[in-house]
């Protein structure tokens, strides 16, 4: 079974047509790339997986794990194992990121019917995962985001996933704002995440992601569709002649 | 109007001998000039600039009558969910008013340290505190603390010799029971830091159930040089209980006061704050959180006077506002000519939860000289969408995610509380706030 049906997908904002009959298939483990010129769409397709309000689905439809998804809350999504890394995260002043990642990850045990993880067991399990992200002793206690650099963020981001353990992440734009040092580190804690059942969605405008962790396909958004599907190859080809010639 | 001032003064005529302090001419005299003002001003009208958001009317029209003892048989299980800490904290406690002994806990105090009700040190020992009693600020909006000069049944009275330390915080607490008529207290309480001493003062209101009680109370503080103290004022009555407050400081030079209020009870709560900076490079933060849901009404005015040169003064004050609750804050930082070398920033943030919550905030700089630095800003703003949707997509539900959003927004405020065993039970004292509103 596929972890991930769209099928012929149309999607408004403020009813503009943004999406237009868009189809994506991803099975268990398989990591796929969207690549796309600006307004393409991706981000819209991204938020439109995580559940965020305001956009208007007004044709096809989305199974995830074999479950009608447009009707679970954003929540429930996440819970079950969707995660989105925001292209843009928010900074949440006042809430430091131990305590966000402790209420998601209990939310997510509860809705498994998992033991919550006590203290202790938390602590060592966060820092396993702190230290495999090279991310300074008092990250943790920093408020979520708040003063963050744009490479902090992105880092946050994967730190979340990396609790979190979700079936299908999808990363829109991961890789943007991160210098080559930090998305070697990106790409290695995207790898280390890769195995034969989690699948991911990258978005993203850059090739040189994509060389790190390499996709099992390429497809290529354009005007709301997708307009062409290929290997890795394809984003060397997009990177040297650009979308043009796909219009 | 008149029947409820009448009704104050008959009490005052009739339970004159009974007050505290009778025996002290210095005190009697001070009882009747108050009385006095208070006939000629009344209850303040929202006439007046200070109070025009904030009636009183639902106050003065409940016929509250002033507490006598014997009414009280609480055992100490009864205050253990309004106290800090059992032992690490000494307290002196008050039931519906009146000074408690056995629910009190002062030993260990350090020596020359005097903690005590005030009503019985004026019967007692009426030099010590004569002193601190006779000041009044004069002004037509005062009919609260004048009603309070002259009927303060107890308080607390501390004073703090020259260099002495006070290594755990003193824990004032005032509790009020359910009575069968509504009932009001005023305690009257002074704070003396000598020279060079420290101290951290944790001053909380509290009802024991839904009481419906009137507590009007008033707080001097009095800062010597170098003095540090921690001033910490929990307002935490029930949802149909009244409170006015003030608290007056005075601080000498290089002096320091830091002042964290947090307010989640009452359904009618007005705290004035007001600090005179009286000498060269005293330094004073106030902060504040209030937390009001359903009907609330709370309202603070700080003023902040920098009569000397070279002193410092920051202010936060963070509200948030459910249902139709209703906020007021009003600060004023006032610099008078040839004060020179002052500093001063003042913020007001406010957090509307619902469409028929309310907020009037209002920061004031009155600067009448130069060479200062003083800044002031207030905002008001509801819960950001896509922060609740980034909560929401890492598996919180929207309970869950509004609820960490509104603690993160009272998070600054409370990280200020020290130490660290005040922060943890303020910290829950607030969770209890946030489901309530």
């Amino acid at each position: 079974m596929n972890i991930l049906e769209v099928r012929n997908l149309h999607v408004s904002v403020m009813n503009k047509p943004i999406l237009r009959g868009l189809e994506l298939h991803l099975k268990p483990g398989e990591v796929h790339a969207i690549m796309g010129p600006n307004g393409s769409g991706k981000s819209t397709l991204a938020n439109v997986l995580a559940g965020r309000g305001d956009y208007q689905v007004t044709a096809g439809e989305i199974l995830y794990q074999g479950q009608e998804l447009l009707s679970m809350a954003p929540e429930d999504r996440a819970r079950a194992g969707l995660f989105l890394a925001f292209q843009n995260p928010v900074e949440i002043p006042g809430v430091s990121n131990v305590r966000l990642l402790k209420e998601a990850f209990n939310a997510h045990q509860r809705y498994r019917r998992l033991p919550e993880m006590d203290a202790m067991a938390f602590r060592a399990y966060l820092n396993e995962r702190t230290k495999s992200l090279e991310l300074s002793e008092d990250w943790l206690l920093r408020p979520v985001n708040a003063g963050f650099s744009g490479g902090e963020k992105k880092r946050n981001e994967l730190l979340q996933m990396m609790v979190l353990e979700p079936h299908l992440a999808i990363l829109d734009e991961i890789d943007s704002g991160l210098d080559i040092d930090a998305l070697a580190k990106v790409a290695a804690g995207i790898n280390a995440l890769r195995d034969t059942k989690r699948s991911m969605l990258l978005i993203t405008h850059y090739p040189r992601l994509l060389e790190q962790v390499p996709p099992d396909k390429v497809h290529v958004l354009i005007g709301g569709q997708i307009v062409l599907c290929g290997g890795l190859d394809l984003a060397g080809q997009l990177e040297e002649r650009g979308y043009g010639w796909l219009f | 109007m008149n029947t409820a001032m009448n009704a104050y003064q008959d009490h005052f005529v009739e339970h004159a001998m009974q007050l505290p302090g009778f025996d002290s001419v210095s005190v009697r005299v001070s009882r009747q000039e108050a009385m006095q003002r208070f006939m000629q001003s009344g209850f303040p009208t929202q006439r007046l600039e200070n109070w025009k958001h904030t009636s009183v009317t639902a106050l003065w029209k409940r016929a509250y009558k002033p507490s006598e003892p014997g009414c009280m048989g609480l055992d100490p299980d009864d205050i253990t969910p309004y106290l800090a800490d059992r032992r690490g904290v000494y307290r002196l406690v008050f039931v519906n008013g009146l000074f408690s002994r056995p629910l009190s806990d002062l030993h260990d105090l350090p020596v020359g340290v005097r903690v005590a009700s005030m009503a019985q040190l004026v019967n007692d020992s009426p030099c010590e505190v004569e002193p601190y009693l006779g000041n009044h600020t004069p002004g037509n909006d005062q009919g609260f603390s004048d009603l309070n000069h002259a009927l303060w049944g107890d308080g607390a009275f501390v004073h703090l010799p020259s260099g002495t330390r006070l290594e755990k915080p003193l824990h004032l607490l005032y509790l009020s029971t359910i009575s069968r008529e509504p009932m009001v207290a005023m305690p009257r309480n002074v704070v003396v830091a000598g020279t060079d001493a420290h101290a951290q003062i944790v001053e909380s209101y509290a009802s024991l159930g839904q009481a419906r009680h009137f507590t009007n109370a008033h707080t001097t503080l009095v800062l010597g040089e170098k003095a540090r103290v921690r001033h910490l004022l929990l307002l935490q009555e029930s949802l149909v209980a009244h409170h006015v407050g003030t608290m007056r400081a005075t601080q000498m030079g290089d002096s320091c006061l830091d002042s964290q209020l947090f307010s989640m009870g009452g359904e009618l709560t007005r705290q004035e704050l007001h600090v005179t900076l009286a000498g060269e490079r005293a330094e004073c933060s106030l902060d504040g959180l209030f937390i009001a849901g359903g009907g609330q009404h709370m309202d603070f005015h700080t003023s902040m006077h920098h009569t000397s040169p070279d002193t410092w003064s920051r202010q936060l004050y963070k509200g948030v506002l459910d249902g139709n609750a209703r906020g007021v804050f009003n600060g004023v930082v006032r610099v008078p000519p040839g004060i020179h070398h002052t500093r001063s920033n003042q913020t007001s943030a406010n957090l509307l939860l619902s469409d028929t919550a309310e907020i009037d905030t209002k920061p004031q700089l009155e600067i009448n000289t130069d060479a200062v630095q003083c800044s002031h800003g207030a905002t008001v703003g509801s819960l950001d969408p896509e922060a609740l949707f980034y909560l929401q997509s890492r598996g919180l539900n929207v309970t869950s995610a509004r609820l960490l959003l509104i603690k993160g927004f009272a998070e600054e405020v409370l990280q200020r509380v020290k130490p660290t065993l005040l922060q943890a039970w303020v910290g829950q004292s607030l969770n209890l706030g946030v489901k309530q509103s």
